[in-house]
């Protein structure tokens, strides 16, 4: 095993687990939040991909600045936070919050298959190719390994500053606050004042982090180290290694990564 | 005024409130004696419009709180201070205690002046200000519920078992600090929930036993049915 594989794997795993912190760090966040392990979540991260390549695709036919498709992207998050995260709660989330987790479970499980057939209805099931992102940056030499700038650099990059982001906003202003303390206690929050329906339409239009975003971050980075080292080492390991990862968690950190969260003393 | 009228509640079906009425005027002290599971959270959760209510009504100075979503309630100055504590951990002391005044977009000035008060009621408070919420002894902890219900109420104050599991000598200092809130502020409405009637019997104005979701007057009841439920005058 060379010195070369075992970089090359850091530098996957390091966009690789950046990538996961996005996706998770909503996930969290809603179920922070909420309560809720919102199955649906992966198809926000599909909708959101297919309408950023939509409209790259627009941007480039239309003979615009391919550098457009940066903000573009940024666009069709927004669009897609707030048009089918703000839907899908207003609508039908906000009938569930409190009842039975196999009823959640079930009703965001219908929501992801529906999602999944919209997609194929939208914009069919041929990928989409869209590298202007990838490529306008070029490369960059990693002791002797050339590898994609979007990739090593601004995809971390984003994720880093989403996490000093979120902890910021959670920590300082009086929305995170609120967030925070609708997280640890529904009720007595109310009681003080806090319309919590309000801030769960909020928390699902974000549909990014709290409370756990350290966890978020580190379990990401683990699983996508994990995951590229299996690659390079052990092909074999490849789908099983976030599974592994999560069930050595599950094992010595039941609680979560970061959780100062005790049993309740009677 | 807060009037409750002929309440009854449920919790997934269960009458867990029986038309209870009990009356708070302003100013004065009620304490409400009860076993465990005699319904007194209950009460006070159907004030804060937390219950399913099946019938009657919460009243404040005679309008109807039916229609008054659990979060518009505070804004009545209905401050109330739940069991088991309940403060936010990833907070310290002192944003535990602005926290219903944030919410509420208090100026700050008032945010300002409720805190003084606070501290002036509880004056150990203020040196541990800076202490995360978590790190607080259980006595610790129901003093800042105690403060955190201040700073939201500023009218009437519901207390859901306070002197629960506190050690005898913070207890007293407990008793103590609700008497300096009561003498700073004449105007202010307590309502004290307790399972031993010991403790309050010498600080109330007005005494109520709830049974199994009933609500009586202590002196209506007859001393045999107070023996029953524990509650003996000796």
């Amino acid at each position: 095993m060379s010195l070369d594989i075992i970089l090359l794997a850091m530098l996957d795993g390091l966009s690789y687990g950046a990538q996961v912190f996005l996706v998770a760090v909503g996930l969290s966040l809603i179920f922070g939040v909420l309560r809720i392990v919102n199955v649906a979540h992966g198809s926000f991260y599909a909708i959101g991909a297919y309408v950023a390549a939509s409209l790259g695709i627009w941007i480039a036919t239309a003979g615009w600045s391919p550098w457009l498709s940066y903000p573009a992207m940024l666009v069709a998050a927004i669009l897609v936070g707030v048009i089918v995260g703000g839907l899908l709660e207003a609508t039908l989330l906000r009938r569930i919050y409190g009842k039975e987790q196999v009823l959640q479970l079930l009703v965001t499980f219908a929501v992801f298959m529906i999602l999944e057939d919209v997609q194929k209805v939208t914009w069919g099931v041929k990928p989409y190719f869209v590298n202007t992102p990838l490529s306008l940056l070029g490369t960059v030499n990693v002791l002797g390994i050339n590898y994609s700038v979007y990739q090593l650099a601004v995809i971390p990059l984003v994720a880093l500053c989403v996490l000093l982001g979120l902890r910021f906003i959670l920590r300082y202003t009086r929305i995170g606050r609120i967030v925070t303390a609708v997280t640890e206690d529904r009720e007595a929050s109310m009681a003080m004042g806090v319309d919590s329906s309000r801030v769960y339409l909020f928390t699902f239009m974000a549909g990014a982090g709290l409370g756990q975003i350290e966890g978020a971050a580190v379990a990401a980075l683990m699983i996508g180290l994990g995951r590229s080292i299996a690659v390079y080492l052990a092909p074999e390991f490849d789908v099983l290694m976030p599974y592994l990862i999560m069930f050595v968690v599950l094992l010595f950190k039941p609680q979560g990564l970061f959780s100062t969260l005790q049993t309740r003393k009677v | 005024m807060l009037k409750i009228e002929r309440l009854s509640a449920q919790i997934e079906g269960i009458e867990v409130l029986r038309h209870a009425d009990l009356e708070m005027p302003q100013g004065s002290t009620i304490a409400l004696i009860g076993r465990n599971g005699a319904g007194k959270t209950s009460l006070l959760r159907s004030i804060m419009g937390f219950m399913k209510i099946t019938a009657g009504q919460v009243t404040l100075d005679g309008n109807s709180l039916a229609q008054v979503p659990p979060h518009r309630r505070p804004y009545l100055g209905i401050g109330y201070a739940p069991e088991d504590r309940r403060l936010y951990g990833a907070f310290t002391l002192e944003q535990n205690l602005r926290f219903p005044a944030e919410v509420m977009r208090l100026p700050e000035t008032e945010i300002t002046r409720r805190l003084e008060r606070v501290y002036g009621v509880l004056p150990e408070l203020k040196d541990m200000r800076e202490r995360p919420a978590a790190g607080l002894s259980g006595g610790q902890g129901k003093m800042v519920a105690l403060g955190r219900a201040l700073m939201a109420g500023n009218r009437i104050i519901l207390l859901d078992e306070p002197f629960q599991g506190l050690a005898p000598v913070l207890a007293i200092r407990y008793g103590t600090a609700l008497r300096a809130l009561r003498d700073a502020d004449r105007d202010i409405t307590l309502l004290i929930t307790e399972s031993n009637p010991s403790l309050l019997r010498a600080f109330a104005d007005r005494i109520y036993v709830i049974e199994r979701g009933e609500v009586s007057p202590l002196d209506s009841l007859p001393a045999s049915s107070l023996d029953d439920a524990g509650l003996g005058k000796h």
